[in-house]
């Protein structure tokens, strides 16, 4: 089966949010969570996780540090605000409110 | 933190983020089995940043690096640009300047809301000074209501132990240094407790005189100066920031409590008829200026039970300080001029920014080609239009900056030439700065953000097909430019027509002086009353003091007069039968009509035995009458109480600049001769006359007379009048200047445009005359548009400055002169690119 081509606008924020929730990653590792936790359907472009890092980071959803990775390099991670969670929240919300309304429609006779 | 503060954090480590950013993602990629699905770099970085909000910063320091550099390559365009901003900016910023320190700033003085000015008033009258003894009768029955009385008296008084050099002098209340809250520069100040009536006498220098009389030396202090030949010791030298509290600073402070000791014969202490003094006063806490009105009248009620000479309607009208000491309807009246100035400056602004707006248009339109390959490339309009709004912030930028230069120099050139006194600090501050910065915006809008409205709007890509060609003569001929062009022309075609307005209210005021001969005289006077003498005594010392001036083989004629031409003491008065003429009275002797050549068009001079007898002015008997022959007749033609025996030319001796006045001469009385003055006419020189009427007064040699030169007098009184006219005309040359530039840019830019045209209708035969023509059409119409509005809009502010300070007029010598002069101009400034174009051969012109 192909893989799905991009993702619904608005949702890869919704994404890393979910996946850095647990704790701290730095952006390869998001990239590869995402990967595996969507069963490799979700092909995502992955260079376009940093301008939504970077957008998450403005808003003050993720903070930044500086961590040693397992490999012994500095790498950047990101961690989730109290804010971030909130917006998670609210996000998850949202989608899964336009998930379900969408089904009602396709299930119709 | 909210978003915005990481924005800035964000802005201000941006390069380091960046580069992390960079490694992070590069990292990112080396670790990838397939590096390809990473995405574009580049790209991705954009995107990042885009995420911050900052890329319009970007875009404008690079349109602000592109303005700087094509200011750099073009200095002679950006020293112009800017040079008009700035005269343009700064002239508004002179007047607000000016206005707001010398007008409407309130004096500087300690607890300065809790002063007033107290006047002494009654139904239907005022009188800015009151008797000393009332002001001790109210000071002691305020009831709580004044928490102190201030009191001044300015006069003249001779300095030195020869009496040789006249000097203002203030007699103040002691605590007047203590309530203003002024200290000493050196030695003291005048105090309640040490200068009483009984103390030593002192005096207090001011710092401008004792800088420039007394050598600035410390050790004044102790010394013994002579003030009208009594000995006073110099106390101190007062602080340089001392306010004039009705403007002038004087000279010297004497105590008025020892005014006793210096003229120990003078009433001014005791006298209830005497309106000698300024009295101010402090309000006690929490007392308001209506509160005070009606304390005011009661203890004026009770003041006049005991003393005959107050009436009982009257009352003591507080003026607040916050206010400048100005009554309603006078601060009224100064704010609907400086709003009218205001109004004016403001038209200058829009002249300078439309001006420079088309220079920037024509400058652009150069540009559509570069426009249309941006457009081309997939800039927005948006982007277009904050480019060259940005590239003119330079230009702007350094306008204001050079405006507020000018401010601070037009100011003080103004102070200085005006000769305002030295505590008025007119010194550029915060305020001035933001109205720099609020006009400035504005000049941007129209220097800027119009002109790049206007490109941004058309077709720029088409601008590539034909290389701008069409577009720029579409911009060439849009109603932007007309209506900016138009804009230009009422306005210094308005600015023109109210300079010529002032010029001629000076001239006016050089013609009424030509009613009687200033040149060769000259004014003596002495205050009889401080040395007791005054009714019988003082007409006595008078007649006496003419009979030897008379005698002198040097003076021709002489002549006692209440109030001498260009100054004195001035009665004013408004009959019913002529409104809004305002009636100067001068009280004469017979010889006054001789002495200052005014001619009597009718009827004889004042004989001895004349009461109830007047002589009008030619002017008050064409208004009151409706006739010049008028002997006769009772007067004023209502009421008449008197006869006119005579009528005389039109002299304005009083207001000469006025052009709403008439005179009133009625005969001397006994009481006028304790403040009345003499004129002297010379035969040859009126410089020979000071030394011969002073011995002639000295008579008693306890009296210490003054005498001046008129024509002193008239140039001192037309200062005023010449400086506004100086700079009005120097405005209305500079408007006129740009509006031509104006034109003569609209105009050789449309010539540059069309050279080719022009050169092919040359050669196929075309008249030169119909080729001017065509070529000038262009500006023919923005320019009468513009003319006819800016002298349309002349009249109403003729009419609105047709009072103090102006005194305008609808003259039409200054509508046509005016006009004549722009026209001459304009024309100049439109041919001068028409004919250049059509001396050129046509093969010449086809090349181009």
């Amino acid at each position: 089966m192909p893989k799905i081509a991009g993702l619904p606008p608005g949702t890869l924020i919704l994404l890393i949010l979910r996946v850095v929730r647990p704790g701290p990653l730095h952006g390869y590792a998001i990239a590869q969570r995402i990967r595996q936790l969507s069963s490799e359907q979700l092909s995502v472009e992955e260079g376009s996780l940093y301008p939504a890092l970077q957008k998450a980071l403005v808003h003050g959803w993720l903070k930044a540090e500086w961590t040693t990775s397992d490999t012994g390099r500095e790498v950047r991670s990101y961690r989730i605000t109290a804010k971030g969670l909130k917006q998670l929240e609210t996000e998850q919300h949202d989608y899964q409110r336009m998930a379900d309304a969408i089904a009602a429609i396709l299930q119709s006779t | 933190m909210t978003t915005w503060l990481r924005r800035v954090w964000y802005l201000l480590n941006r390069s380091r983020h960046e580069r992390e950013l960079v490694a992070e993602m590069r990292d990112h990629r080396a670790a990838m089995h397939d590096p390809s699905r990473f995405g574009d770099t580049h790209r991705l970085l954009e995107r990042s940043r885009d995420a911050w909000g900052w890329n319009w910063l970007d875009d404008a320091m690079q349109d602000l690096a592109v303005g700087m550099r094509t200011f750099t390559r073009s200095p002679s365009f950006a020293i112009t640009a800017s040079l008009i901003l700035s005269f343009g900016i700064g002239l508004n910023l002179t007047l607000f300047q000016m206005a707001h320190v010398g007008l409407l700033r309130p004096p500087a003085l300690k607890n300065v809301e809790s002063w007033v000015r107290l006047l002494r008033s009654a139904p239907g009258s005022t009188s800015s000074t009151v008797p000393y003894p009332l002001t001790q009768y109210v000071r002691t029955h305020s009831g709580g209501v004044l928490s102190a009385v201030i009191l001044e008296h300015q006069s003249n008084i001779a300095w030195g132990r020869d009496a040789g050099q006249p000097v203002n002098a203030a007699f103040v209340s002691s605590n007047w240094f203590d309530e203003a809250g002024y200290g000493a520069e050196h030695g003291r100040v005048l105090s309640e407790t040490l200068d009483v009536a009984t103390g030593a006498p002192v005096v207090v220098v001011s710092h401008a005189f004792w800088r420039n009389h007394l050598g600035a030396d410390p050790a004044v202090i102790g010394r013994i100066a002579y003030v009208d030949r009594k000995p006073v010791t110099i106390a101190g030298v007062a602080s340089a920031a001392v306010p004039g509290l009705d403007y002038t600073v004087p000279d010297v402070f004497l105590p008025i409590e020892q005014r006793d000791q210096l003229y120990p014969q003078g009433r001014l202490l005791r006298s209830w008829d005497d309106e000698a003094v300024d009295m101010y006063a402090r309000l006690a806490p929490g007392v308001t200026v209506a509160s005070a009105r009606e304390a005011m009248r009661a203890i004026m009620r009770a003041a006049s039970a005991e003393h005959p000479q107050i009436r009982g309607d009257e009352w003591l009208e507080p003026l607040s300080a916050s206010h400048n000491f100005m009554r309603a309807g006078e601060r009224q009246g100064v704010l609907a001029v400086l709003s009218l100035l205001g109004a004016l400056t403001t038209l200058v602004l829009i002249v300078a920014a439309a001006n420079l707006g088309n220079l920037v248009m024509s400058r652009a339109t150069g540009r559509v080609r570069e426009f249309g390959v941006r457009m081309a490339l997939g800039a927005r309009r948006m982007r277009i239009v904050r480019q060259l709004v940005i590239e003119s912030l330079p230009l702007v930028a350094l306008g204001t900056l050079g405006s507020i230069g000018f401010a601070a120099a037009a100011a003080a050139a103004i102070a200085l030439t005006a000769g305002f006194p030295p505590y008025l600090d007119f010194s550029i501050e915060w305020r001035t700065v933001m109205v720099a910065l609020a006009l400035s915006a504005v000049s941007l809008i129209v220097v800027g953000v119009m002109p790049a409205w206007k490109i941004a709007q058309q077709h720029l890509i088409d601008a590539l097909k034909d290389g701008g060609h069409n577009l720029s003569r579409a911009l060439d001929r849009t109603l932007m430019r007309r209506v900016m062009v138009a804009a230009q022309v009422a306005g210094s075609c308005l600015l023109l027509v109210v300079a010529g307005m002032m010029v001629r209210s000076v001239q006016r005021g050089v013609a009424a002086s030509a009613g009687f001969d200033y040149q060769r005289a000259a004014v003596l006077s002495m205050p009889l009353g401080r040395y007791g003498m005054d009714t019988h005594a003082a007409r006595a010392y008078w007649h006496a003091v003419k009979e030897r001036v008379l005698a002198n083989p040097d003076v021709e004629s002489a002549a006692i007069v209440t109030a001498a031409p260009l100054g004195g003491r001035v009665n004013e008065t408004s009959y019913q039968d002529t409104p809004g003429l305002r009636t100067l009275i001068q009280r004469v002797d017979p010889e006054y009509f001789a002495t200052m050549r005014i001619p009597l068009l009718s009827g004889r001079t004042f004989a001895a035995s004349d009461v109830n007898a007047v002589i009008i002015s030619r002017r008050l008997a064409l208004e009151m009458y409706g006739a010049e022959d008028v002997l006769g007749r009772e007067f004023p033609r209502s009421t008449g109480q008197d006869t006119v025996i005579g009528v005389a030319a039109d002299a304005h001796s009083i207001r000469v600049e006025a052009n709403d006045v008439a005179e009133l001469y009625r005969p001397l009385t006994v009481e006028d001769f304790s403040y009345v003055e003499l004129v002297a006419r010379a035969r040859t020189d009126a410089a020979r006359l000071p030394p011969i009427v002073r011995e002639a007064a000295m008579q008693d040699p306890a009296v210490i007379p003054s005498a001046r030169l008129m024509r002193e007098d008239f140039d001192r009184r037309m200062q005023g009048p010449r400086l506004a006219g100086a700079i009005a005309g120097a405005i209305g040359m500079l408007t006129l200047a740009l509006a031509c530039l104006g034109i003569f840019g609209v105009v050789s830019y449309g010539v540059a445009l069309r050279t080719k045209e022009i050169g092919i209708r040359v050669a196929l035969g075309a008249r030169r005359p119909a080729l001017l023509r065509a070529i000038v059409q262009q500006v023919l119409t923005p320019v009468g548009a513009g003319a006819a509005m800016g002298v349309l809009l002349a009249i109403p502010i003729g009419i609105a400055l047709r009072g103090e300070p102006f005194y305008l007029e609808r003259d039409p010598v200054a509508f046509g002169s005016a006009l004549l002069i722009f026209a001459a101009a304009a024309a100049a400034a439109a041919l001068w690119p028409a004919l250049k174009v059509l001396r050129r051969t046509p093969v010449d012109a086809l090349r181009c």
